[in-house]
């Protein structure tokens, strides 16, 4: 069996232990921003939907993760998580059935172009 | 944990809630499109949650249920008086109008699920719960928003107040899961611990982001611009009912959540809400002095009263806390009473401000109630709107903070700056001469009942306010 250098075993066991609890918190606000970036800059109103989408799992990416983390949260922290996804869920069917709405009387989603009340 | 019978008797307004919905939709499904059962059934259900709530108050029953999760107190059970009792209004509005739509059942349906919603919310005691039914809340009125076919508005107004509201949603979500995060529990005891001594930068986005959050919610400068498009499109139902009852309750969550969760970093979140107060404020009553629809004005006149409640968020510190607190009871209701005529006079004359000149001559009882209502939003001594704002004031006065004096001039300052739009509306009816656009009597024999007793609370709501105020001194919140 070769020697496997310190170096490398040490690189190997980092890559294959958990990551800290930071590192889902990054990712997380990172998944958030680039969604609420998304949903403040895109005008189609289905992508802003998926911009939401992206910022809810960012969100429960970090409830998954403090949930994990949590000495005391048992697993309540992860069954949150379930229900925050059924909301998700929720949001997005009554949102696509409004801008199915729109569409029909306006033949478009874009909602710079949906603007019929001013002041 | 056995669930035992003292729950299902604190769960009874939400319990009577679902039984009513399940009832209304299922008489849609099955039975005949009968407008006149439907509606019955659901004004009948609203003034049973009333009625049990009532009861529940009148009892004195208390407690914490689900885990501590869920609590009944007097603070709870008053609003879910208001809740009840503006959806009683609401769905007399909404039962001739959602007839003619053809979907009176799915209608009336939403407002019930809005009801369940926000008498749930009222309760809550865990921050998980608090968003769940916060969504119960939200999700069926931006439906309700979006309900009318014949007007473009509609679904416009409906889309914009979806987009912002779900944004301000994963805004609020976030909040609360960092503050999870930070207290490792979601429950607002223990989320108090985490809360006292110095805040961790964690803590302080948590807060900022559920402030945030809140303050798209009950539509607070900056985060305010959804409601004009949103109560415009809206029918007007549903503008009056969603400018009230789910209002009332995310303010009386709100205010479970920092006095509760909270109450040691009274000082960073009372600067903030003085901040949002007079911003809120100043904003509501500029936009509205420049609109020529009523709709519009009457949403950015809410617009200013939430900074007005605002204010008396600002004021829950020092000496004045408990005042506060009552303060915030007493705008509460003043608020709803005064603020469900005025959107409902627009179901019997129309939008368009022209279409409100010479109104004494053509409909005298109609303008006298209009002018009721905006002489209350004003805030003129023995109508409800001035109870409100008093209380608001002594309790600003009260808390000896220099920041909330300044608050409390704003107010005064709101109030002179708010005349001129509302006393214009109140100058049209009185002195114009009628043209051939000024609102004819639509018939609607339920919404003339509703605005004709709105008005008659809102006269004499001096003589409640001493009943009011015992039973918000017994609220259990401080």
């Amino acid at each position: 069996m070769p020697q496997i250098p310190p170096q490398a075993r040490a690189f190997l066991d980092a890559l294959v232990a958990a990551p800290p609890l930071e590192w889902y918190l990054v990712v997380g606000a990172l998944l958030f921003a680039i969604g609420a970036w998304g949903a403040l800059v895109r005008r189609n109103a289905v992508v802003i939907f998926m911009c939401v989408e992206l910022m809810i799992n960012g969100v429960n990416l970090t409830l998954v993760a403090f949930a994990d983390h949590l000495p005391n949260a048992g697993g309540l922290g992860v069954s949150y998580a379930v229900l925050v996804i059924a909301i998700a869920a929720a949001e997005i069917a009554v949102g696509l059935a409004i801008v199915l709405a729109v569409f029909r009387s306006r033949r478009t989603v874009n909602v710079d172009e949906v603007t019929s009340m001013r002041g | 944990m056995a669930v035992s019978g003292q729950a299902f008797l604190a769960l009874l307004p939400e319990l009577v809630t679902t039984g009513f919905l399940i009832l209304v939709l299922m008489v849609g499904v099955f039975g005949e499109r009968n407008v006149g059962l439907t509606a019955g059934l659901a004004a009948f259900g609203s003034l049973a949650v009333f009625g049990s709530a009532a009861g529940l108050l009148l009892a004195g029953f208390e407690g914490s249920y689900f885990g501590g999760g869920y609590a009944v107190d007097g603070f709870a059970l008053y609003f879910k008086l208001i809740v009840a009792g503006s959806a009683f209004f609401a769905v007399l509005a909404a039962a001739r109008w959602s007839g003619n739509t053809g979907d009176a059942p799915e209608y009336l349906t939403l407002i019930l699920s809005v009801v369940l919603g926000s008498t749930l919310l009222v309760s809550m005691r865990d921050l998980f719960g608090i968003f769940l039914a916060l969504e119960l809340a939200t999700i069926p009125s931006y439906a309700m928003v979006a309900f009318d076919r014949s007007r473009r508005e509609s679904a416009e107004g409906g889309m914009k107040y979806l987009i912002t509201g779900v944004i301000a949603s994963s805004v609020l979500l976030y909040g609360i899961v960092l503050i999870y995060g930070v207290s490792g529990s979601a429950e607002l005891s223990e989320v108090a611990n985490a809360f006292s001594g110095g805040l961790t930068p964690v803590a302080l986005i948590g807060l900022a982001l559920l402030i945030s959050g809140f303050a798209f919610k009950l539509s607070a400068a900056p985060f305010h611009f959804w409601t004009p498009d949103a109560y415009q499109g809206a029918p007007t139902s549903a503008a009056a009912f969603l400018s009230v009852a789910p209002k009332a309750a995310f303010f009386a969550v709100l205010l479970r959540i920092l006095l509760e969760g909270m109450p040691e970093a009274a000082p960073t979140w009372t600067a903030v809400m003085a901040f949002l107060a007079i911003v809120t404020m100043f904003v509501g009553n500029l936009f509205a002095l420049r609109q020529r629809n009523v709709r519009r004005l009457l949403a950015y006149s809410s617009v200013a009263h939430t900074g007005y409640l605002l204010a008396a968020f600002a004021a829950l510190q020092g000496g004045g806390a408990a005042f506060a607190v009552q303060a915030v009871l007493v705008y509460t209701a003043a608020y709803a009473v005064m603020n469900l005529g005025a959107f409902l006079v627009i179901d019997l004359v129309g939008e368009d401000a022209k279409s409100y000149n010479g109104l004494i001559r053509t409909n005298p009882g109609v303008a006298a109630s209009m002018a009721i209502f905006m002489a209350a939003l004003v805030g003129i001594p023995p109508l409800s709107g001035f109870f409100g704002k008093l209380w608001v004031i002594l309790a600003g006065v009260q808390s000896g903070s220099v920041l909330v004096y300044i608050v409390v001039g704003a107010v005064v300052v709101n109030t002179v700056l708010s005349v001129p739009y509302y006393f214009g509306m109140i100058r049209n009816m009185l002195l114009e001469e009628p043209t051939t656009e000024t609102g004819r009597s639509k018939g609607a024999g339920a919404v003339r009942f509703a605005v004709y007793t709105l008005a008659i609370v809102t006269t004499l709501f001096g003589l409640l306010i001493i009943p009011l105020s015992t039973l918000t001194r017994a609220s259990g919140l401080l």
